[in-house]
């Protein structure tokens, strides 16, 4: 049942784009959602999202291993043409580069041709695996874990060259790794299992299980079996939370970021997305799935497999993740972005955008002057950067029938700003050096009006509020829409 | 379709000089001057009436009125039409009069109190033949003398179905109209509130939005929204947004499903022109266009839906010198004139100004739904209290219980009683569903086969009635668990889902009545200034001498008391800073301390002159300008308490009236020229929402400072400021 919001016509509607280059395929999709303040964790965020365009996955184009840019460019005009998308009118957007897309100068690239076709809201970025991780858990999972706040839950998003799992309870994130288990490490010829590539994992694994064949020659059932065998151990190995890294050369090697697994029972739920989670579920549901190899490669084999494997597919009949194969895309276009609260500290509009500000360090509500100092001069030294702040939320209250959100004393907030002020003017902090301050709560109007004596010295000191941590090492801040700007993050730790 | 005659064409009798009315009861004597005092006096007590001096003195008095109006004719009470204040008969007074004549010339001859033991033991036809030839002013008279047991018992013989899309008001039927209404008009939120809703067997009378905003724009919006839930889930119901009847013809005329036309009326000309702005003829005119255009077409016998309740007409002082309840009927008699699908009556609205407790709650619901009745309407109630009244929670439980028993037609369905959006509380599902089991009553036939079809209901074969598997449960509606979610996560504090039998859950409502608790103390505690003392604060009171006086009678507290105004001499500052409770002194105890002592400092940095704050007990927002006027301050800024509704965190919110005084002449003419009122005074920016799950106070100090920095330097406050601001 279509019971979702319209948005089309909204003004007060934001339109945001997101981006997928990988392996095997590419995909865009464009979303419009109001921004409001949400009722349930009190923060600015996107309203029900409504998708208003997903493009068709198409093969991402390669010629001898180098991107064509030319059949890449026409693939985003058709996507930005179908999804009625004015670049210059787009909030916000996130563009991602995995796989083989990130390899020789492919990344680069396909980067820059973003950033010229779509322009400055989005934000394109490579080999950022636990940010992948992380959309795909949020793309599929997001309200599902919400839904069932108590029950953690492992996505597995696995694509052509990596399997991406991310932990999450209540709707965040609480771990993320990266494992190169995939469907196109082994490639074939549609329809049969003639090898025509494998992937330098694919012969590592091979030369690991002692199978000797080469490009030309067909894989058997029984060595089929044992690359399955090998990439079910490690996924079985990834949700129970045993170690990866230590079992053997291998299987270590296939360990790129291991996920940190701490669940007592009940056991985690288990979702999958990603080309080969879709599958997943296809056959979960007796839907028909393509004929032998059809995509050249193990995907089908490999879904089947997790299919019949009863500690991964536990939950695949219960807990039905969205988006599946789309979910790093509609991860990028909804989630990339954070919203900042409507009471930013902002002196002049013209200070934003601010792209690539490296996040020099946090520092906490009564954080000592030494500190603050330090991570003033690394921003000053860099040019331009940003600091977390770690508000410090009082720890859980006693057992209530009602309680309410914890919000900042009018003392902290003062004595912090007026630090920051005193220390920018003791170090002479450079006038037209941007700094950002990051922070938690909804207070940033104050903490900018007192860091600068209430505007009476002149600094390019942005205060965006109502983010939290996201463990980071960059941010972007976009222009401001609406009193709030869009706010995304990149290398994720 | 109804016949509507021209008013012109409706026998009304010329008025007479009043007549004065005398008894005694044994050594009292009493005069009554006049069928207006009573018709007051002979009623209960209730706060309205209690205002405007309609209220008979004692209990005595009472009876005394009661027993010469039993005395009075029919013919009497005919001949004597009441007028307004010009001692004219207004156009809602004329539209009364148009009554059935041959069978009125039957009974013209009898006593009130003879027609009162004939209706007692009449059959329903009869009662329902003799209603069609009683004026309003004859149904008060009659209502007055009635006790409980008869207001609850007559009614209850008089069926009033009506058809739209389905068939309500069927003898053993009780239907519902959902009241899915949210804050902001979000379609999610109104959408997870109509599958619940109708998850509970709910909405077989209306789904009906009072929209926040009611241009044509929203009102089209959430119009096209109701068909499109309607026509997915395939309920059989008609659908209504509550906007100015107007804006809703306006919707209607740009291809908007307009299914039932809605409007609320007043039971005084004056009333019902200049402050509900419509006409008994504009009136005519929309029932005439609906009749032509209406979506529902030949499905529906009728299309009209009014609301009505006791005190409207009091509260704009535009009542004529009439009691509530008299008023109420002349409503009902013009509500009659359009034959409508549904009249809802919503006592209690207003506030402890119309009605002060549970008692005259509950009793002004049994007369207006017995005054519906007995002229000819198809009549709803929807007993509901605000906590700034002394009503309560079982007080209008027992209200819902016997206007159930009396007959009422339906009730309203508001999402766990709680509207957010009107901040009153009123029928839930839960409730609905009790009464329907309680009672043995049956939805509109034509949704009962929907909700069988969908495991809501079951039926047994001996025509029983019960909840199904699917009671309850919104989920049923919604395709996916993130789905569910999503919408859920629009829904402020939506306490839970889980049912015990009809009621929701012990936890659910142990949530809500913590809500509700927390509210009532916001309102009804004072200002404990010893906590205060700190911010040096001068106190200045207002001439209400009590909480009781400033709950009861806002104007009170919109003035200074004559001490105070007599110290209050020019100090000419920029800036005034005033903190007053309003409506919840616990906003100002949980906000101003981390509030403004921001707001000083950023109003400091920019070396304004302000005065010594001050704080007011008892204040309303209306002192902002008396106080601006004394003290002469360019810019006073008035923090104070919101109405608490059914949110704790929000029962303590705050918001800032920032009241710009216009001396400067150039800036006088140009707020004048853009407001079109060559006499302002005041331009007003006005920052509200000021709480820990809103805006918080140590934000809101920067806020406030920011906005009243941009008010000074370019003389302009509100949307001529914002427009300034939006051209630099």
């Amino acid at each position: 049942m279509g019971n979702r919001a319209n948005h089309s016509n909204n003004k007060d509607a934001v339109t945001m784009i997101g981006l997928d280059f990988g392996s095997t395929t590419s995909s865009a999709i464009v979303a419009r959602a109001m921004v409001a303040r949400s009722s349930a964790s009190g923060r600015m965020t996107f309203g029900a999202p409504e998708i208003r365009y997903r493009s068709e996955p198409v093969f991402t184009p390669f010629t001898n291993g180098q991107i064509d840019e030319v059949a890449l460019q026409k693939y985003l005009d058709q996507w930005l043409l179908e999804g009625d998308v004015i670049p210059a009118q787009l909030f916000s957007g996130g563009a991602i580069i995995t796989g083989l897309a990130t390899e020789a100068q492919n990344a680069a690239r396909i980067a820059s041709l973003v950033k010229k076709r779509v322009g400055e809201a989005i934000i394109a970025t490579a080999s950022d695996p636990c940010l992948e991780s992380w959309l795909a858990f949020m793309g599929s999972c997001s309200a599902l874990s919400r839904c069932n706040p108590d029950r953690p839950i492992i996505n597995l998003d696995i694509g052509g060259g990596t399997t991406n799992p991310a932990l999450g309870k209540g709707g965040n994130v609480l771990a993320t790794g990266c494992y190169f288990i995939g469907a196109r490490h082994f490639q074939f010829v549609p329809g049969s299992y003639t090898l025509t590539s494998t992937s330098a994992y694919g012969q590592m694994l091979m030369a690991h299980l002692g199978i000797q064949i080469n490009v030309g020659e067909a894989l058997s059932t029984a060595e089929r079996d044992a690359i399955l065998d090998f990439y079910i151990a490690m996924l079985q190995s990834i949700i129970s939370g045993k170690a990866t890294s230590g079992k053997d050369n291998t299987t270590a090697s296939h360990t790129q970021v291991p996920l940190s697994v701490d669940i007592n029972d009940p056991g985690p739920v288990v979702t999958f997305s990603g080309g080969v989670g879709e599958l997943v579920y296809r056959y979960a549901t007796d839907s028909p799935l393509p004929g032998t190899t059809f995509f050249g490669d193990l995907g089908i084999d490999l879904a089947v497999r997790i299919a019949q494997t009863p500690l991964l597919a536990k939950s695949i009949t219960d807990y039905i993740p969205e988006n599946m194969g789309r979910a790093t895309v509609y991860g990028l276009a909804i989630h990339s972005t954070e919203i900042s609260g409507s009471t930013l500290f902002l002196p002049r509009e013209e200070i934003l955008p601010l792209q690539d500000l490296p996040i020099v360090g946090k520092i906490n509500m009564e954080e000592d002057t030494e500190n603050i100092q330090k991570l003033l001069s690394l921003v000053a030294r860099g040019g331009s950067g940003a600091i977390q702040i770690v508000s410090g939320e009082e720890k859980a209250k006693k057992a209530a029938i009602l309680q309410g959100p914890f919000t900042e004393k009018h003392i902290r907030v003062k004595n912090l700003g007026q630090t920051l002020c005193k220390q920018i003017q003791t170090m002479a902090f450079p006038s037209d050096t941007p700094l950002v301050l990051l922070a938690p709560g909804n207070f940033g109007k104050s903490l900018g009006n007192y860091a600068t004596n209430w505007r009476k010295i002149d600094q390019k000191i942005v205060v965006i509020d109502e983010i939290c941590d996201r463990n980071a090492h960059f941010v972007n801040i976009g222009r401001i829409h609406n009193n709030i700007v869009p706010v995304s993050f990149y290398g994720v730790q | 379709m109804k016949t509507i005659i021209a008013l012109e064409d409706i026998y009304v009798p010329a008025p007479s000089p009043e007549e004065v009315y005398a008894t005694t009861l044994l050594d009292r004597e009493f005069h009554f001057k006049g069928l207006k005092k009573l018709l007051g006096a002979a009623d209960i007590s209730k706060a309205g009436d209690r205002t405007t001096g309609l209220a008979a003195e004692d209990e005595m008095a009472r009876e005394a009125a009661r027993s010469i109006l039993s005395g009075l004719s029919l013919q009497h009470i005919f001949d004597n039409p009441l007028t307004d204040e010009n001692g004219r008969i207004d156009d809602v007074m004329r539209a009364g009069y148009e009554i059935d004549s041959a069978t009125f010339n039957t009974i013209s001859t009898m006593s009130m109190g003879e027609l009162k033991d004939y209706l007692l033991a009449a059959s329903g036809s009869e009662i329902t033949k003799i209603g069609k030839a009683l004026t309003p002013v004859m149904a008060s008279a009659l209502t007055k003398i009635m006790d409980v047991h008869e207001l609850v018992f007559l009614p209850r013989k008089i069926a009033k179905p009506t058809k739209a899309r389905t068939l309500i008001g069927l003898p053993g039927s009780l239907s519902f109209r959902l009241q899915p209404n949210h804050p902001n008009d979000d379609l999610d939120a109104i959408s997870l509130l109509v599958y619940t809703d109708l998850s509970m067997g709910m909405g077989d009378c209306l789904i009906g939005v009072n929209p926040s905003e009611g241009s044509v724009d929203n009102v089209s919006r959430i119009l096209n929204h109701l068909d499109k839930l309607r026509r997915e889930t395939g309920a059989p119901s008609q659908i209504c947004v509550l906007g100015h009847v107007k804006t809703q013809l306006k919707a209607l005329e740009r291809g908007a499903p307009v299914e039932i036309l809605f409007q609320s009326f007043a039971g005084t000309e004056s009333t019902l022109t200049e402050e509900f702005d419509v006409t008994v003829e504009y009136m005519d005119r929309a029932y005439a266009t609906m009749a032509e255009r209406g979506p529902l077409g030949p499905t529906a016998d009728q299309f009209m839906y009014f609301e009505t309740g006791q005190g409207s007409e009091m509260t704009y002082r535009k009542h004529n010198g009439m009691d509530m309840t008299t008023c109420e009927a002349l409503c009902y008699g013009l509500c009659r004139r359009y034959d409508p699908f549904m009249v809802n009556n919503a006592t209690g609205f207003i506030g402890p100004e119309t009605h002060l407790n549970d008692f005259e709650l509950m009793v002004s619901t049994l007369q207006d739904h017995f005054m519906g009745k007995i002229l000819g309407l198809p009549m709803g109630i929807s007993p509901s209290y605000t906590l700034h009244s002394e009503s309560h929670l079982e007080g209008q439980q027992m209200a819902v219980q016997l206007a159930t028993a009396a007959g009422a037609n339906f009730f309203m369905d508001v999402y766990l009683g709680c509207d957010r959006m009107l901040a009153h509380f009123v029928n839930s599902g839960h409730d609905d569903q009790t009464m329907r089991e309680t009672y043995n009553r049956t939805p509109a036939p034509e949704f009962l086969q929907w909700a069988i079809s969908r495991g809501i209901f079951e039926q047994s074969p001996d025509g029983k009635v019960r909840r199904g598997e699917n009671w309850g449960n919104p989920r049923q509606f919604i395709p996916s668990d993130g789905e569910f979610q999503r919408l859920l996560e629009c829904l402020p504090a939506a306490p839970g889902f889980d049912n015990a039998g009809p009621r929701p859950i012990n936890n659910v409502q142990r949530i809500l009545r913590a809500n509700q608790a927390v509210g009532r103390e916001a309102v009804h505690s004072g200002l404990r200034m010893s906590e205060l003392e700190a911010f040096n604060f001068r106190v200045f009171s207002t001439s209400a001498a009590t909480k009781t006086d400033h709950l009861r009678n806002p104007e009170l507290g919109s003035r200074l008391s004559p001490e105070t105004a007599s110290l209050l001499l020019p100090e000419n500052n920029d800036v005034q800073l005033i903190v007053a409770d309003g409506l919840s002194a616990e906003a100002v105890h949980h906000n101003i301390e981390d509030l403004l002592p921001v707001l000083q400092d950023g109003l400091s940095s920019r070396d304004y002159s302000m005065g010594q704050p001050a704080i007011v007990p008892f204040g309303r927002v209306k002192l902002v300008e008396e106080i601006g006027d004394r003290l002469k301050s360019k810019l006073t800024i008035l923090l104070i308490g919101e109405r608490p509704g059914g949110d704790a965190l929000s029962s303590r919110s705050l918001s800032a009236y920032l009241a710009f005084r216009l001396t400067d002449s150039t800036a006088q003419e140009q707020a004048a020229n853009y407001s079109g009122n060559p006499s302002i005074n005041y331009e007003y920016t006005l920052i509200t929402n000021i709480y820990a799950g809103g805006l918080p106070a140590v934000e809101a100090g920067s806020v406030i400072a920011e906005k009243a920095m941009e008010i000074l330097e370019h003389e302009a406050a509100g949307n001529r400021l914002e427009d300034l601001l939006a051209h630099q």
